[in-house]
């Protein structure tokens, strides 16, 4: 499968401030990659530098292996919604998607189509100042497609969606990628890109935490036991003496040891428990794991 | 090229600013012309004047030539813009294209009906008419190249300062008020009024009092400083587009 989108080393700053940080990834065609990581992460600026509107500070990015400025034909080779107005409010919707029709030199029947297929007919020729949210993003959509591009680069589409809506672009994109496009979706809700994703990369503060497929990610973050009860001080020094990694005062997690394990030494050292159980964890922990909880802040 | 501009026209001519702006740049010619030519006692107001007011279409077009640039980072739509045309240059040119166009209508149509109004409502009074049918001509393609370079002008101040109300409200100030505050010096009252901005304007406009104490430039060496000027705003702004990171 071709590599559709290439990010190698990118960094930024911003004046003080290191936006990105040396970040690499590849997404192929065919592929769904979803681009995590909470508010404040650089997923936007990361996003703005493959397209060409943020000059990087350090490293490359392409897309078929050339720099989005260079591109021939840009319109059909990439689709991009980027987070923001993105409209002008005076203008009708078709008037947005007209002008940038005309731009690309593409006839007007497909700004009627594209109208259509993200179900903005009726509200095509009033003015896009009154449009809610979801509407917005809808004709951010649609004109991403004009030029019925290979790769899609969307910054948080699902921001003001419905659940209906939601589950609309998740069959939406979905159709994309069994068309073989590749769709690079960035998101701070995991679970947005849970079910859509083929692959994630996650970042925090810039850097790339972790990238893979979404069952590699799970299993990278294995869950743990859970131990309660009265003696859990004691037990949680002989695990650690004994080099467990153990989580918690009182109600311990422990990382690398399996119940069995534990249970021995309960069992040799006649420490009374309450409890050991093992923990499930969900993609939701692991991503908080990942970015190290709020590190961007409650936003 | 072509195709640009005129996409370029098409994003104007959908906005209700537009509008605004050049009907309001033809209702304010049109009002103070035959307010002028109707009221003004005999002699006072002569064809030459009339037609000297449609230089008010010189300001609109500055301002319809800043906001085809300010608007689209006013309001994000740059974005997508640039994601159709990355070159930021040749996106910058095509806007060039089309504000030179639309400065050039709405100079020609300001000027041509000044001058028709002018002279219907001059004639009607039974003042005496001194232009020939060239000066006419003359003040006519003066008021019409003013403006569309002004609009060309107000491409480059847009591509320097993105920020729509202070590219409009700093253009506005330094014509009508620090070029005016300049001549309070003695010394700059005579290079003002031949190379200020709105100096160059008066002379390629060629309504400017060639006997006054400051008088402006010929037209065509007005034109030429004119068009210079814009050169030098256009470059640096297309040098800061292509450096600037596009974040909104």
């Amino acid at each position: 499968m071709a590599r559709a989108i290439e990010v190698a080393g990118l960094t930024k700053h911003f004046g003080e401030v290191l936006a990105v940080d040396d970040l690499s990834f590849t997404v192929d065609e065919g592929r769904i990659v979803g681009f995590l990581g909470p508010n404040g992460a650089g997923k936007t600026t990361t996003l703005r530098m493959l397209l060409g509107l943020v000059n990087p500070t350090a490293g490359s990015s392409s897309v078929f292996g050339t720099p989005y400025r260079q591109l021939d034909d840009p319109v059909h080779t990439v689709g991009a919604v980027l987070d923001g107005g993105m409209l002008h409010p005076g203008r009708t919707g078709r008037n947005h998607l007209l002008a940038l029709a005309k731009e690309a030199g593409i006839a007007a029947p497909r700004v009627d189509e594209l109208l259509e297929l993200v179900a903005l007919s009726d509200a095509a020729n009033r003015r896009a100042g009154g449009y809610s949210l979801g509407m917005r993003q809808r004709l951010g959509l649609a004109s991403a497609l004009i030029g019925d591009p290979k790769v899609l680069v969307l910054d948080e589409p699902a921001n003001g969606l419905d659940p209906q809506g939601i589950r609309w672009l998740r069959d939406f994109l979905r159709g994309l990628a069994r068309e073989g496009r590749a769709v690079l979706v960035s998101s701070h809700v995991l679970a947005e890109v849970s079910q859509t994703a083929d692959d994630i990369v996650v970042i925090a503060k810039g850097r790339a935490v972790a990238q893979g497929s979404l069952a590699e990610l799970m299993a990278r973050s294995g869950g743990g036991i859970r131990v309660a009860g009265p003696d859990t001080a004691k037990l949680r020094e002989i695990l650690v003496s004994g080099g467990a990694d153990v989580v918690g005062e009182g109600d311990l997690i422990v990382r690398n040891r399996t119940g069995e394990d534990i249970g021995r030494l309960i069992a040799e050292h006649r420490i009374v428990v309450s409890e050991l159980a093992p923990i499930g964890t969900s993609l939701e922990e692991v991503f908080f794991e990942l970015t190290d909880s709020g590190s961007g802040g409650p936003s | 090229m072509t195709r640009l501009v005129g996409a370029e026209v098409f994003k104007l001519r959908t906005t209700r600013t537009f509008y605004g702006l050049v009907l309001g740049a033809l209702g304010l010619v049109l009002l103070i012309v035959v307010l002028a030519t109707a009221t003004a006692g005999k002699g006072d107001v002569t064809l030459r004047d009339a037609i000297g007011i449609s230089g008010f279409a010189q300001v609109f077009a500055l301002l319809l030539g800043i906001i085809s640039v300010t608007a689209e980072f006013r309001h994000g739509t740059v974005t997508p813009s640039l994601l159709v045309v990355p070159d930021r240059a040749r996106l910058t040119l095509a806007k060039l294209g089309a504000s030179l166009l639309v400065g050039f209508v709405l100079g020609l149509v300001a000027t041509g009906l000044a001058a028709l109004i002018g002279y219907l409502i001059l004639d009607a009074r039974g003042v005496a008419n001194t232009l020939s049918s060239s000066d006419v001509a003359e003040l006519i393609a003066g008021g019409t190249i003013a403006a569309a370079l002004y609009a060309a002008l107000g491409v480059g101040v847009g591509a320097i300062v993105r920020n729509q109300v202070g590219a409009v409200v700093g253009s506005l100030v330094y014509l009508f008020v620090l070029e005016n505050l300049l001549t309070i010096a003695k010394p700059l009252r005579d290079p003002v009024a031949k190379y200020g901005f709105g100096g160059v304007g008066n002379g390629l406009t060629g309504t400017g009092d060639p006997t006054a104490e400051h008088p402006p430039l010929d037209q065509i060496p007005a034109g030429l400083l004119l068009a210079l000027y814009c050169a030098i705003f256009l470059v640096i702004g297309i040098v800061l587009m292509k450096k600037r990171d596009i974040t909104a």
